[in-house]
């Protein structure tokens, strides 16, 4: 018999392993196929889409902080129908799974959104109501546990895909809203996306980014993202994805042990593409010194 | 991973850098430059070529200290580590005939491989250079080497001083102003010019969409689309 033990069952997909690539963090994977070694990972996620595609931001969007950064990109994105076209193949083409991240500025656009991708080869869809950047929708839905729960329950009903619902640590009750989520018919939640942070210009005495807040990501959030993914992973009983900060391998093993089943990888790949492979390998050589038979025995051990 | 060979300072806050091991690559592309394991600073800087010595493989970066990266790396001794992604972006187009180089300021660094890589793929081309620096001038006899003229203008507008009406093509880098001034002379004169932008970057490689620009095509990345672009596509926006 094989030896795999970092094979992971998620929502119903077998992982080869608990390493995702984080939304907006690889594209849809050209840039980073060799760099990143993509196809090595357990999946990636696509960059965040809207129905209708968007331009994006004005102004600076990237502002480097002490061990992270603050982006406001805003959703750039070619729409979901392009997605499907001419980014959906070359993805799948990588042999990992692969996770469609879905916002939206309305209900309507996340329904018709969700819809539209009943018709594409996703393995899981990733419900973003976490983004910090785009001025209405986003995040909005994700902030108060009412909303959240009616958003999950709507897309819940339209779409085939197994659904992650992808929260922000900016709600006022995280915990509230990782329930109602869960209670609405979440398959999975992943967690934490951008805390809301800001940066001054102040040569010129304004905030460097058009719309003043921005999301900050990057080792610096690392532990602030562990608690609330143990609080959360507490409070319910569906699978977590664990994501904020993880630049190295005992970081991902934190998450895993905090109760996340597997871990995404974002901002660190940007410091070092390589980040996600070597955790790979690291990962599998921690379960053979350790004797594991399989990494999910370190799962929620705390 | 790339290796520091030498790391000294050649004008005012302005540094020269060598790597040996780095990736190699063209005129106008760029190398997303990090010391390993360093968290902080977090993201890797994009420094563009500034000479290619293919017999060694050496890499020569010239950058100025400015934030908190390019300070870091002006402290960095030989033998150090560097982590260089790259080649990246889209260099300069090496048209045929004869080229204007204008440069200002650190934005002269990225053209002295141009003119070498000019001069190399057409040795009888008449290359005239117009380097514009703020209070000193570095890198003027390396462009010796590779252009007929060299013209050093120090505190003044350097695009004044260029004349759009004789050359092939012209390249631009330096500040955003001087871009634009050089772009609406170019526009007026029915110029084919280059510039090279810039802006923060995050990833580099076109994956994080942090560093767009506006187009008569659209958004573009300027890490993947670019660094160069034709003025005419951009300059309205600049």
């Amino acid at each position: 018999m094989s030896y795999e033990p970092l094979v992971t069952e998620f929502l119903g997909v077998t992982l080869k392993n608990p390493v995702l690539a984080a939304s907006g963090t690889v594209g849809f994977g050209r840039e980073y196929e060799t760099l990143a070694s993509l196809s090595k990972l357990g999946g990636i996620c696509s960059k965040g889409l809207t129905l209708n595609g968007s331009l994006g931001n004005d102004g600076p969007r990237i502002y480097e902080t002490p061990a992270g950064l603050l982006n406001s990109i805003g959703l750039e994105n070619p729409g979901v129908g392009r997605f499907i076209k001419e980014e959906l193949p070359f993805m799948r083409s990588l042999g990992c799974a692969v996770i469609a991240n879905l916002g939206g500025h309305s209900e309507i656009e996340y329904i018709k959104g969700a819809s539209l991708l009943n018709d594409a080869e996703i393995d899981i869809l990733e419900l973003n109501i976490s983004c910090p950047n785009i001025l209405d929708g986003g995040m909005a839905f994700g902030i108060d546990p009412k909303s959240a729960a009616d958003i999950t329950k709507k897309v819940k009903a339209k779409s085939r895909h197994p659904l992650l619902v992808k929260l922000t640590p900016n709600a006022p009750d995280l915990i509230a809203v990782a329930a109602a989520c869960e209670e609405a018919g979440a398959d999975g939640l992943s967690l934490v996306n951008t805390f809301l942070g800001m940066a001054i210009d102040t040569k010129l005495r304004k905030p460097v980014f058009n719309n003043v807040y921005a999301g900050l990501s990057g080792p610096a959030i690392f532990p602030i993202a562990l608690r609330m993914v143990h609080e959360v992973c507490k409070a319910v009983s569906i699978p977590v994805a664990g994501i904020g900060g993880i630049a190295a391998k005992e970081d991902a093993l934190s998450f895993l042990m905090a109760g996340a089943s597997v871990v995404q990888i974002g901002s660190m790949t940007f410091a070092a593409p390589d980040t996600m492979a070597k955790l790979v390998d690291e990962l599998y050589d921690y379960c053979k010194l350790n004797a594991l038979e399989n990494i999910r025995q370190i799962v929620g051990i705390l | 991973m790339a290796v520091i060979s030498e790391n000294i300072e050649i004008a005012k806050g302005i540094f020269k850098m060598c790597l040996s091991g780095a990736p190699l690559g063209e005129a106008g592309q760029f190398l997303m430059l990090k010391q390993p394991d360093s968290l902080d600073p977090f993201l890797a800087r994009p420094l563009s070529y500034c000479n290619i010595d293919k017999n060694s493989g050496t890499v020569t970066l010239v950058y100025q200290t400015i934030g908190k990266g390019t300070k870091a790396f002006s402290k960095l001794k030989q033998g150090s580590l560097m982590q260089a992604v790259g080649p990246c972006g889209r260099g300069f187009p090496l048209v045929s005939g004869n080229a204007v180089l204008i440069g200002g300021g650190i934005g002269t660094a990225p053209l002295l491989l141009l003119a070498h890589a000019l001069r190399e793929s057409q040795p009888e081309r008449h290359i005239k250079v117009h380097l514009g620096f703020r209070e000193e001038a570095y890198l003027i006899k390396e462009f010796g080497q590779y252009a007929d003229e060299v013209s050093v203008d120090i505190g003044g507008i350097i695009t004044d001083a260029a004349d759009f009406s004789q050359a092939a093509a012209y390249y631009a880098c330096g500040p955003e102003p001087m871009l634009k001034a050089a772009a609406l002379k170019a526009e007026k004169a029915g110029a084919e010019l280059y510039i090279s932008l810039e802006k923060n970057m995050a990833c580099g490689v076109g994956a994080c969409f942090g560093c767009t620009c506006k187009t008569k095509g659209g958004n573009k990345r300027i890490c993947k689309d670019g660094p160069v672009f034709n003025a005419l596509e951009v300059h309205d926006v600049l």
